[in-house]
């Protein structure tokens, strides 16, 4: 089962600038463990020491946000999931 | 009623079908809050000006600063040190004498922000910070009235409107508090979305075109693309949701 996985801009510095990574996992949250595995930099900036979400990140499973329990939802092969940052500037 | 210099004025968009002589006395007689004269606020509070809506009502707590001059175009190097709502009503009232100007120096907490958003028809979210957003967002559920938010940083900017009772609110995706910084911006990103937060506002009053409802519109100029991500109301949401839960901020 392959899914792709799109990283923010900012992340991208943990994945030698790679935007999409394929990945694999039946849920988003294996999906993520999956890219942390090869890219290990992208623990910190995706969770907290607890292993919950870091607020900042946003989770989108096929253009749809994942929130809430974004991490228990399943994923087919083929599915895409974009992880981005919430913005506070103005 | 439209005097006939203000219907020379607008003619261009008069002309446009949906808007015409209807529309745009809706916009004269809209009253729009906008919350902050900085980099968004610059673009939002100017565009909504030209395009002739009745009243602006704007709010900042701030003084130009050097560093502010790379994005907020309403502020000037004369204007260094001056509060921003003087100088954004200075530009504003040269720039389109027939708006009636309510200019603020005010910090927007829970506590003033019904009486500072009584009478207006759209609440603009042009901060640079998200306790204030939840703000906004929270009085303009409260008051039934709709809500324009727009966010910025580098290259990036993001869009979303909340028209209350119908539309997923900002508070639908808090996952919690997170932590404020000096963010990286040039002027070019809160210009794109500044009027694409105006646009929005100028539809939604003369009553055309489809909202960026339950849709969060994301902006990347770097690689010049837009994204749009559905959302929706989340029932466990403490501002919008059907039990109102709370969350700890």
């Amino acid at each position: 089962m392959s899914v792709k996985v799109h990283l923010h801009l900012t992340l991208r510095q943990h994945t030698n600038g790679q935007e999409i990574v394929e990945v694999q996992g039946a849920t988003v949250g294996e999906c993520l463990k999956d890219i942390i595995k090869r890219f290990p930099g992208l623990e910190s900036a995706l969770f907290d020491k607890r292993g919950k979400l870091n607020n900042i990140v946003e989770i989108y499973l096929n253009l749809q946000s994942a929130y809430p329990d974004e991490l228990a939802r399943q994923v087919t092969d083929g599915d895409e999931i974009h992880v981005t940052l919430m913005l506070s500037g103005g | 009623m439209l005097s006939e210099q203000e219907l020379t004025r607008y003619d261009r968009q008069i002309m446009i079908p949906g808007i015409g002589r209807e529309g745009q006395e809706k916009l004269k007689r809209a009253k729009v809050f906008v919350a902050g004269a900085g980099g968004l606020g610059s673009p939002v509070s100017i565009y909504l000006a030209a395009s002739g809506v009745g009243s602006l009502r704007i709010v900042d707590h701030d003084r130009v600063e050097l560093s502010n001059l790379n994005r907020q175009v309403l502020h000037w190097e004369e204007d260094l040190q001056k509060e921003k709502v003087l100088s954004a009503h200075y530009k504003l009232e040269k720039l389109n004498r027939h708006v009636d100007l309510e200019t603020m120096n005010k910090t927007i907490s829970e506590e003033n922000i019904q009486d500072l958003v009584k009478g207006c028809h759209a609440i603009v979210d042009a901060m640079d910070n998200l306790p204030t957003r939840y703000i906004l967002n929270k009085a303009a559920l409260d008051k039934g009235i709709p809500f324009f938010h727009g966010a910025v940083r580098g290259f990036e900017g993001r869009v979303m409107t909340v028209v209350p009772g119908e539309s997923a609110c900002l508070r639908c995706l808090y996952r919690g508090p997170v932590a404020q910084e000096k963010f990286p911006v040039i002027g070019v990103t809160p210009a794109v979305v500044g009027c694409i937060q105006a646009t929005e506002v100028i539809k939604y009053l003369v009553g055309i075109g489809e909202l960026v409802l339950n849709r969060l519109l994301i902006y990347d100029g770097l690689n010049m693309k837009f994204t749009e991500f559905k959302v929706k109301r989340n029932p466990r949401c403490d501002h919008c949701g059907e039990d109102r839960e709370r969350i700890k901020t």
